[in-house]
């Protein structure tokens, strides 16, 4: 039951009670069988619980990939004083909307696959980060967070283990870069959210200066499912090197846009055609960014035989991020949709690096430029050469997320940009 | 290659009021934003787990209310206790500061570094880091249209053309009655149902240029 729309052909692990309000509550995520895991987690050897988690070879679901279980394994063997979980719940990539959605329908499960966490990494505190924006499902989260407590699920000595576990749920305030987990980090101490230089790494040094573990929402929701069925039953799913299910944020120009939840390895052909419903009448497929709009878009060839797991979108030629599909039509102007990111990312650029900081904004002023109708073949190599000098020298990788796009449409739609060039015309403005 | 027809088939589309897209589910707009689950939150915060976590835009300002008395005391005081630093609580009390006063003047920067015993210029410099604090005023409802690319490609910007036309206000003022300020945000995580809309708190979405009207007549209506 994925929301809003469902398909026959998802299999539904995380989404699962998506659509039905009583799974907010916690009776109603009882009765489908939750906090069995963490009643089983709590009594397990800590380590077991990350090599559970390593076997199924679960990936960060936040947009990196990295092997949660590995990550896990990196905090501290022994304790020397406190130690955090943070949940990044701020999503805010464009084209990304599946946080929202688990923390609005399943709220119980993130409650749950953080104090499993928190477990395994001996974690005194969990603090769930949401985007400011997020009034609602951050509501609902409360709430239950709330009924986990009275019912002694969080808190001293949970489910009569000895455990102590706290939880806080915290509202940011508008600013993309806090989804960087060190600007995070920064933003929960009440600092401006301004990446740090790593190392140290948070396994180390990481929020309030202690060995911090953090998370994407939908990799925490994950964790409960694989505590109570095993590693191995997780990777029944996707492919060798990409296991499990994910939730794909389908947007753009299908006629059923939405999210919904498929093993990896899935083909995009038949995300677009089959799930989706494709195009409306009369339009074709010009243009997919498979992850988000920090990834380089395809153009219709490369998505013939593209597969939608972490290696399969690199053969294509662009990265699944948070498998964010973004879905253009034959209708798309594509300098205007670059033009357009470029100015998001400007706009979000915290001013740290310079490369970042100017160049975002040269882009985005050429771009425009470009886009009126007064560029020149030459803006075409400037920005190739801006993007070259921002990837890969700055202390995150915004930057590069910026550069992306544009070199990889100038790549592949040079004729877009060449037609607005010589003749002052908008490709597909309609 | 898969069912070619269902792209011209009829397409499954509800929607509850304004709280988005419904498709397959049969679901009221109180069950679909949460409402019937959540009640109305008492102003003190409830438990503090959730305290630093409540709304932050309401229609009705009070801009001279002191920081903080009464219940709201009772929350930034709960605030306090789920941080190990002080500093940790500058967001979350600015959040409540701007839940009552309706935006963050520097007068109230000033007050909010005294509470939390931090110096003027450092809550002055977080404060303009983030883009939810309204430094200035604004109207009763502060509409934020997304025009980022998942709803820029479904006519975002043609929304936010309504709106603006519709409230007869130029971008970032406010309208002559004091009831709306309408901005351009980046993406809200509502792509899949564009365009979306923040109004004060809430999300609207699926928003069409010609839903426009109906949206702001509800607004004077029933207040959110
Ligand atoms: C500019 C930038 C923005 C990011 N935004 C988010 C975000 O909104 N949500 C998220 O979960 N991860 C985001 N990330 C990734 C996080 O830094 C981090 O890798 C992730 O939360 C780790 O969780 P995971 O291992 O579960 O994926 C962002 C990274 C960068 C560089
Ligand atoms: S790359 Fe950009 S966003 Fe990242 S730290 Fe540098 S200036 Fe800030
Ligand atoms: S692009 Fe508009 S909500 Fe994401």
């Amino acid at each position: 039951m994925a929301f809003p729309y469902e398909h026959e052909r998802e299999v539904r692990i995380l989404s699962r009670g998506w659509g039905d309000p009583r799974t907010r509550t916690l009776e109603g995520w009882k009765a489908l069988g939750g906090y069995q895991a963490l009643e089983k987690a709590l009594r397990m050897p800590r380590g077991e619980v990350i090599d559970e988690v390593k076997a199924s070879g679960l990936r960060g679901r936040g947009g990196a990939g990295f092997p949660t279980g590995v990550k896990w394994s990196f905090m501290p063997k022994e304790k020397t004083g406190p130690q955090y979980l943070c949940c990044n719940a701020d999503e805010s990539e464009p084209g990304t909307f599946k946080d929202r959605e688990l923390l609005r329908w399943t709220p119980h499960q993130l409650i749950e696959g953080c104090l499993i966490a928190a477990h395994a990494i001996q974690a005194d505190h969990v603090f769930i980060y949401c985007r400011g924006e997020f009034f609602e499902a951050v509501q609902v989260l409360a709430r239950a967070v709330e009924e986990a407590y009275e019912a002694g699920l969080i808190g001293k000595d949970i489910l009569g283990t000895g455990i102590d576990i706290e939880l806080t749920v915290h509202s940011g305030a508008g600013a993309y870069i806090c989804g960087e987990e060190t600007a995070l980090m920064n933003s929960l101490e009440g600092r401006r959210g301004l990446p740090r230089i790593k190392p140290p790494f948070p396994a180390a040094v990481g929020a309030f200066g202690r060995p911090t573990t953090i998370n994407n929402v939908e990799t925490l929701c994950a964790v409960p499912h694989i505590v109570q069925h095993g590693g191995a039953w997780y990777r029944e799913q996707g492919t060798e090197k990409s296991s499990g299910t994910k939730l794909f944020c389908v947007s753009g120009h299908v006629v059923r846009p939405g999210n919904y939840e498929l093993p990896l390895g899935f083909p995009l052909k038949d995300l677009i055609y089959d799930v989706c419903g494709g195009f409306r009448p009369g339009r074709s497929l010009k243009a997919v960014i498979p992850g988000g709009s920090s990834v380089p878009i395809l153009n219709a060839a490369e998505c013939e035989d593209c597969t939608l797991d972490y290696e399969g979108v690199v053969e294509a030629g662009s990265m699944l991020g948070c498998a964010s599909v973004i879905i253009m039509d034959d209708t798309t102007d594509i300098v205007k949709q670059v033009r357009r990111m470029v100015d998001f990312y400007a706009h979000e650029s915290c001013g740290q690096c310079t490369p970042c900081r100017e160049g975002t904004q040269w882009m985005a002023r050429i771009l425009r430029r470009i886009e009126e109708g007064r560029g020149t073949e030459e803006d075409m190599d400037t920005l190739l050469d801006l993007g070259d000098q921002m990837t890969g020298t700055t202390i995150c990788v915004l930057s590069d997320s910026a550069a992306a796009p544009v070199a990889s449409s100038i790549a592949k739609f040079r004729d877009d940009y060449l037609a607005l060039i010589r003749r002052g015309e908008r490709v597909g403005a309609a | 290659m898969s069912d070619h027809t269902k792209a011209s088939g009829p397409i499954p589309f509800r929607n509850p009021g304004w709280a988005g897209n419904t498709g397959s589910f049969d679901l009221t707009e109180a069950q679909v934003r949460g409402d019937d689950f959540v009640g109305v939150r008492p102003p003190d915060g409830g438990h503090p787990s959730g305290a630093p976590s409540y709304p932050y835009m309401k229609a009705d300002k009070a801009p001279d209310a002191p920081l903080f008395e009464g219940p709201y005391r009772e929350r930034f005081e709960k605030i306090l206790t789920r941080y190990p630093e002080t500093r940790a609580a500058l967001l979350p009390t600015l959040n409540l500061a701007q839940e009552l006063r309706g935006h963050i003047s520097p007068d109230t920067m000033r007050e909010v570094a005294v509470l939390l015993d931090l110096p003027e210029a450092y809550v002055r410099g977080v404060t303009s880091f983030y883009t939810m604090y309204n430094k200035k005023p604004v109207g009763r409802f502060l509409i934020q249209v997304c025009t980022n690319i998942s709803c820029n490609l479904c006519g975002g910007d043609e929304v936010l053309a309504a709106f603006l036309k519709h409230t007869g206000t130029e971008l970032g003022a406010t309208s002559s009655d004091g009831d709306f300020t309408v901005m351009e945000v980046e993406c809200l995580a509502a792509c899949g149902t564009p365009t979306a809309v923040q109004i004060n708190s809430r999300y609207y979405e699926n928003v069409t240029p010609d839903g426009v009207p109906a949206i702001l007549e509800r607004l004077r209506a029933r207040g959110e």
